[in-house]
């Protein structure tokens, strides 16, 4: 599960940037937090926050299976290469100092993990879009990042398409890797060229809707925003600066 | 920015995310995911590169589910501001100097990277160069110069790649669509 | 007699870096209600004349102008052969694709809906509006987008090959909404290599070759290439020849070209190439 899901859940129905700047103060946090007790109750707070969104199990599950591969080279690297002193685990010996770090390492990017695939699940990009055009956002902003979502399927169909047809004339894949690089240009060049050849009709069409007006964009089904939401974003900054703030007189001291 | 800039920045990001459809095909140990970011800057100029560099960085986490890659956005303005710089001095005009400005850019990019690597995330992230990584820790070789050993062979050849698959490209475009970019006639 | 829309005069466009010019020499009025068909060759320049004439070249696509040229509509729109390019991509209903002109230029909320709404039953499409832009077939989002084109009220819309992409039913359906257009004042500029459905429609016709008027005026005079031009020319027809099965039947039979578009029952004894018709 990567990417929206409907739903009617307390973070479905909140501003966008309420929803989006808790996992953002999830990511920052999790960089301040340095001892395992610390980013393990960081883990909680992610688990705690999908769980609001009504995603619990199923961003659960998906962020255990993007992060196992990361887990498994933390504990290769750093549990099984790491400094002295070792404990003994059964058959092997662990180093201890590497053991608490894969496990801070670990926790983080799993609490990060956790935290965007719920923000990701319980933000629709057409709500998101709204938001930052009543926002008074600039058109730039909305347009690259939802316009990008929407234009990319149709580029990849015709990468695949391109590869296809070289390959009907005899491109060949495989071989040598001077061969391989050397097959890159014939599959990448129609794809950029005909892209580029698109620009200007993209551009006049733009154009002619009234994109580059100046006028301020009206906001046709903008979200609802509250002052306890707007005090809740507000809360949520001043913990992680308060967070690093702690990690650094920590450091200090 | 003009809307013909915004449409090229999206072109730029759109290329970065898909590009990588054609490596995997070609089973080539590169990603090139930031040459959308070198054309554009090549194209229009670097302020237009960094923003196709910044909105991949977000893009390819929202994708992938892999947000620990949003600390390297840093590493995308570096490469932004440097295939600018380049294309500004000419060097994409011809494979003779585009390899070797890749291989400075590899360079550059790696030495931001590599740090970031291994103070936030302890030398894992996902991908190829973690792979390199843990081979080479497995050889006993000491965790940072580890790290740092593992980006630089990787960018180095990942952007030199990109920057010559640019030049091929900025030299097989038709003179009346290279004529639309005044960015290329300086 | 209103006044012209847009009125060239002697006008010559260059793109940049282009060996020879694209239009040379370009004089032409558009009016109010006017479906000016404009038609040639790959490469006579009829999309560029249509890019000049409402004012997106140079303003856009960069290039040179020389010669004269007034625009005085005050909004044009354009539509163009593929759909897909033509969508923002940032709405998910075919009914914000359609609001989005109207939104961008920062109209109220009820006047965007309602401009909308307007756009969307002239294309009829209104049972369309809660789509997914992405989930229609390539005839309907070329309607949606030429909705999308009509919804900020421009005084001019230019088509260029609309219907290049579309199966013949909706490009039918497409063709069939033009002269709506122009009966509401709306200027259409139709730059199409499709003279059958163009002969159909067209109040006017202009013909380009190698970037110049060759020919314009009334579409029988101009659209001499279509299939049925070319036979009434064999029967022996005079000029001007009837450019679609509708004109041809009123002048060879005019009791029996009443109603239908193109159909006709058996035709009426006596209607051969060799009756009542003479050859130039």
């Amino acid at each position: 599960m990567i990417g929206y899901v409907e739903g009617t859940s307390p973070l479905h129905r909140a501003h966008p940037y309420t929803t989006l700047a808790a996992a953002a103060a999830l990511l920052m946090g999790a960089f301040a937090m340095t001892r395992p007790l610390e980013v393990w109750l960081l883990v909680a707070a992610a688990l705690g926050y999908a769980a609001v969104g009504g995603v619990l199990r199923a961003s659960a599950r998906t962020a255990v299976l993007l992060s196992l591969p990361i887990w498994v080279v933390l504990f290769v690297l750093h549990g099984l290469l790491g400094a002295e002193p070792r404990v003994l685990a059964g058959p092997v010996a662990l180093s201890a100092p590497g053991l608490a770090r894969a496990l801070v390492l670990g926790g983080r990017v799993t609490a990060i993990v956790v935290g965007f695939l719920t923000a990701l699940a319980a933000t629709s990009p057409h709500r998101l879009v709204e938001a930052m055009t009543a926002d008074g956002a600039p058109f730039g902003r909305a347009f690259l990042l939802a316009s990008t979502l929407t234009v990319l399927p149709r580029m990849r169909e015709r990468a695949a398409q391109i590869l296809e047809a070289q390959q009907c004339r005899g491109l060949r894949l495989g071989g040598s890797p001077f061969a391989r690089l050397r097959a890159l240009a014939p599959l990448a060049l129609p794809l950029v060229l005909g892209a580029l050849a698109e620009v200007d009709e993209q551009v006049l069409a733009l154009d002619a809707r009234g994109a580059a007006s100046g006028a301020r964009r009206t906001a046709l089904d903008p979200p609802d925003d509250s002052a306890a939401q707007r005090v809740l974003r507000w809360t949520l900054l001043a913990l992680v600066l308060a967070a690093y703030g702690w990690k650094f007189w920590r450091m200090r001291g | 920015m003009t809307l013909r800039d915004l449409v090229l920045v999206r072109l730029g990001v759109a290329l970065n995310l898909v590009i990588g459809q054609i490596v995997a095909a070609l089973l080539l140990p590169v990603y090139l995911d930031s040459v959308g970011t070198i054309l554009v800057a090549a194209l229009v100029g670097p302020r237009a590169a960094i923003m196709a560099g910044l909105v991949s960085q977000v893009l390819n986490a929202v994708i992938s589910g892999n947000f620990s890659w949003l600390p390297f956005a840093v590493v995308q303005v570096v490469i932004a501001l440097y295939a600018a710089a380049a294309a500004r001095l000419g060097l994409f005009r011809r494979l003779a100097t585009a390899v070797p400005a890749g291989i400075g850019m590899g360079f550059v990019a790696a030495s931001c990277s590599a740090p970031i690597s291994y103070f936030l995330f302890g030398g894992v992230t996902a991908g190829g160069v973690t792979a390199v990584t843990t081979v080479l820790r497995a050889l006993g070789v000491p965790l940072g110069v580890a790290v740092a050993s593992a980006s630089y062979s990787t960018d180095l050849l990942d952007k030199a790649i990109a920057c010559a698959l640019v030049c091929v490209v900025l030299r097989t475009l038709p003179r009346t669509l290279a004529a639309r970019f005044p960015a290329l006639a300086r | 007699m209103t006044a012209p829309l847009i009125t060239l005069a002697g006008a010559s466009f260059s793109y940049p870096g282009a060996a020879r010019p694209a239009l040379t020499d370009v004089s032409l009025d558009v009016a109010p209600g006017d479906v000016l068909a404009v038609t040639g060759p790959a490469g006579a320049g009829t999309s560029t004349l249509l890019l000049v004439a409402t004012g997106f070249a140079p303003r856009v696509v960069g290039g040179t102008l020389t010669g004269g040229r007034d625009i005085a509509a005050r909004r044009c729109g354009v539509v163009f052969a593929r759909p897909w390019t033509q969508l923002t991509g940032l709405c998910s209903t075919v009914r914000d694709e359609v609001a989005f002109g109207p939104a961008s230029l920062g109209l109220p909320r009820a006047a965007v809906f309602a401009a909308a709404a307007r756009a969307l039953d002239q294309l009829r499409i209104a049972h369309l509006a809660d789509r997914d832009p992405a989930q229609l077939s390539g005839g309907e989002l070329q309607r949606v987008v030429v909705a999308a084109a009509l919804a900020l009220g421009p005084d001019v819309l230019a088509l260029d090959d609309p219907a290049a992409e579309l199966d013949p039913e909706a490009a039918d359906a497409l063709y069939d909404a033009l002269p709506g257009l122009g009966a509401a004042g709306t200027a259409v500029l139709l730059a199409t290599p499709d003279l059958q459905r163009a002969a159909r429609v067209a109040t006017r016709a202009v013909a380009m070759a190698e970037g110049r008027i060759a020919a314009q005026g009334r579409p029988a005079d101009v659209l001499d290439g279509t299939d049925v031009a070319l036979l009434a020319r064999a029967a022996g027809c005079p000029p001007p020849y009837p450019v679609d099965i509708t004109a041809l039947l009123r002048r060879i039979a005019p009791q029996s070209s009443r109603g239908g578009r193109g159909t006709s029952d058996a035709p009426p004894a006596g209607s051969g190439p060799d009756t009542g018709v003479t050859a130039p």
